[in-house]
This record gives C-alpha cells, sequence and structure tokens, in this order.
C-alpha cells in the first residue's frame, strides 16, 4: 500500500528482486492508467475540435437556409435555420450557455487548449514512469546475472 | 499458546484486514469520483463568470431545457463545488482512519506470525 512518493526516494539499487518485481508491476499499472486517460482526453478533444469546426460553416449568409434535422438516427425532417448567430453550448453538469458564434468558437478553441494541456502533462509524467521503469528492468536483469554467476561459482 | 490456537487467530485478522482493505479500496474510488465532480464543476464555474450579464443560461432537467438565472446559477454551483469539497474532505478522514486502522491490524498480524515462528523453532 505504499505510495510512490515515497518509494521513490529509496535507492532501487539495495531493493530485492521480489520488491523490484513489485515495483515494476506498479510501475507498469500506473503507466497502463496513464494511457487510458490520454485516450479518453484525446476522444474529448475530437468532441470539442468537431464542434468548433461546426461552428466555423456558420455564418450570417446561412439564415434561411435548409438543414435536416435528425428525429432518430434514420430519420429526418427539413427545417430552416432562422437564428444564426447564437448557439447553445453544454458547459457540464446539466448547464447550458447561449452564446454568440464567436463566443462559441472561442470557448471550444479553450477547451482544446486546455485539453491538449492536460494530455501534455500525462505524457511528460509518463515519460519519466516510462524511464524509472526502465531503470528498474534493467537493474533486475543486472541482479539475475550477479545471482546466477554467483550460482556457478559456488558449485564449481 | 498453542500453535492451531495461533493458526486460527492469523486467520481471523487476515478475514478482518481483507474487510478493511476491500473498505479502503471502495473509498478511494468515491474519492475519485468526487474529485472528478468536482473538476467538472470548476469548469463550470469558471465558464459562468465568463459569461456576459445577459447571457442566457440554461439547466438541463430531465429532457428539457429550463432557462435559469444566471445569477442563480452561479451560485447553484458554488454551493454545490462547496458540499463536495466536503465529501471529499470526509472521504479522505475515512481512508487515513481506515489506513491505520490497517497498520495496526498488520502490526498485530506480524506478531502473530512471530509467535508462530518462535514456537515452531522451539518444537
Amino acid at each position: 500500500m505504499a505510495s510512490t512518493s515515497t518509494t521513490q526516494q529509496i535507492d532501487i539499487s539495495k531493493l530485492s528482486l521480489p520488491q523490484l518485481a513489485q515495483l515494476k508491476q506498479q510501475l507498469e499499472q500506473e503507466l497502463s492508467v496513464f494511457q487510458d486517460s490520454i485516450q479518453t482526453l484525446k476522444i474529448a478533444l475530437n468532441k470539442f475540435s468537431e464542434s468548433g469546426e461546426c461552428l466555423e460553416k456558420i455564418g450570417p449568409d446561412s439564415e434561411g437556409k435548409t438543414i435536416l434535422v435528425p428525429l432518430t438516427s434514420s430519420m429526418y425532417v427539413p427545417g430552416s435555420l432562422t437564428d444564426v448567430n447564437n448557439v447553445i453550448i453544454d458547459i457540464g453538469t446539466g448547464y447550458y450557455a447561449q452564446k454568440d458564434v464567436e463566443g462559441g468558437k472561442d470557448y471550444f478553441k479553450r477547451k482544446v487548449q486546455f485539453v491538449n494541456e492536460q494530455i501534455e502533462k500525462i505524457n511528460m509524467l509518463g515519460v519519466e514512469k516510462s524511464k524509472f521503469h526502465e531503470a528498474i528492468t534493467m537493474l533486475m536483469e543486472m541482479k539475475v546475472q550477479q545471482q546466477l554467476q554467483a550460482q556457478k561459482a559456488a558449485s564449481s | 499458546m498453542a500453535e492451531a490456537e495461533i493458526q486460527k487467530k492469523m486467520q481471523k485478522e487476515m478475514e478482518v484486514m481483507n474487510g478493511v482493505r476491500k473498505e479502503i479500496q471502495k473509498a478511494m474510488t468515491q474519492k475519485q469520483q468526487l474529485d472528478s465532480q468536482l473538476n467538472e464543476n470548476k469548469a463550470v464555474k469558471e465558464e459562468l463568470t465568463l459569461l456576459k450579464k445577459d447571457s442566457e443560461v440554461f439547466k438541463l432537467i430531465g429532457p428539457v431545457l429550463v432557462k435559469q438565472d444566471l445569477e442563480e446559477a452561479r451560485q447553484n454551483v458554488a454551493k454545490r463545488m462547496e458540499y463536495i469539497s466536503k465529501e471529499i474532505k470526509r472521504t479522505e478522514d475515512h481512508i487515513s482512519a481506515l489506513e491505520n486502522k490497517e497498520e495496526a491490524l498488520q502490526e498485530n498480524f506480524n506478531k502473530l506470525k512471530n509467535d508462530l515462528g518462535k514456537l515452531k523453532l522451539k518444537a
């Protein structure tokens, strides 16, 4: 149940093989959590940038244009755009805010930036952990070699 | 103490410890959920403060969007954040209490293990 912040301060070369193996496994688990998080963030990123792109297509000249409104995923009814200046955006936890098109674009731009920052942060942490993971793997190999040699020396 | 008695005790301790560990796990997931809720609320709060005074805000209730006063929405979100923060604090306290309990149990267990080892050495 030890947290990594305390284990990282221990000199890893002094740890025994089973301890190293445990640490390695823990790191692998953390790395996979990072991977999952990045995946989820990328999905969110796509959604935001897609919505932003949709707004690019709405301008003053779209007023009165006919569109097909989906009632279900396979049934559409024709409609026409009456208000092309305002959009209603889901800002989370069930709240929706009305914004003008420019404000909407700005919103999605900010969100994309925010998500990108998060991805970057996780990436940095991931690189750090991978390095640590590599070091442990190498150390483990070294210890195994040492043990093998010691055994050989003892038997001969 | 007889060997069998110690072994029985160890088994019992182990069971209690596993129960506590499970509880810790549960509390941890709960805390994670609360954390993500708090984060979402933070984002919403920020968005609401960025809105112009006359912007319209809607709240999704079931399948309908109901218009809501901007000021009221801000207050609602602030209140909710306060509540979630309190819940997080409570869960954290709960976790640390459980962890203390686990540590004590582990110590007890180790002691029993030692006793058993000594008994076996003597035998």
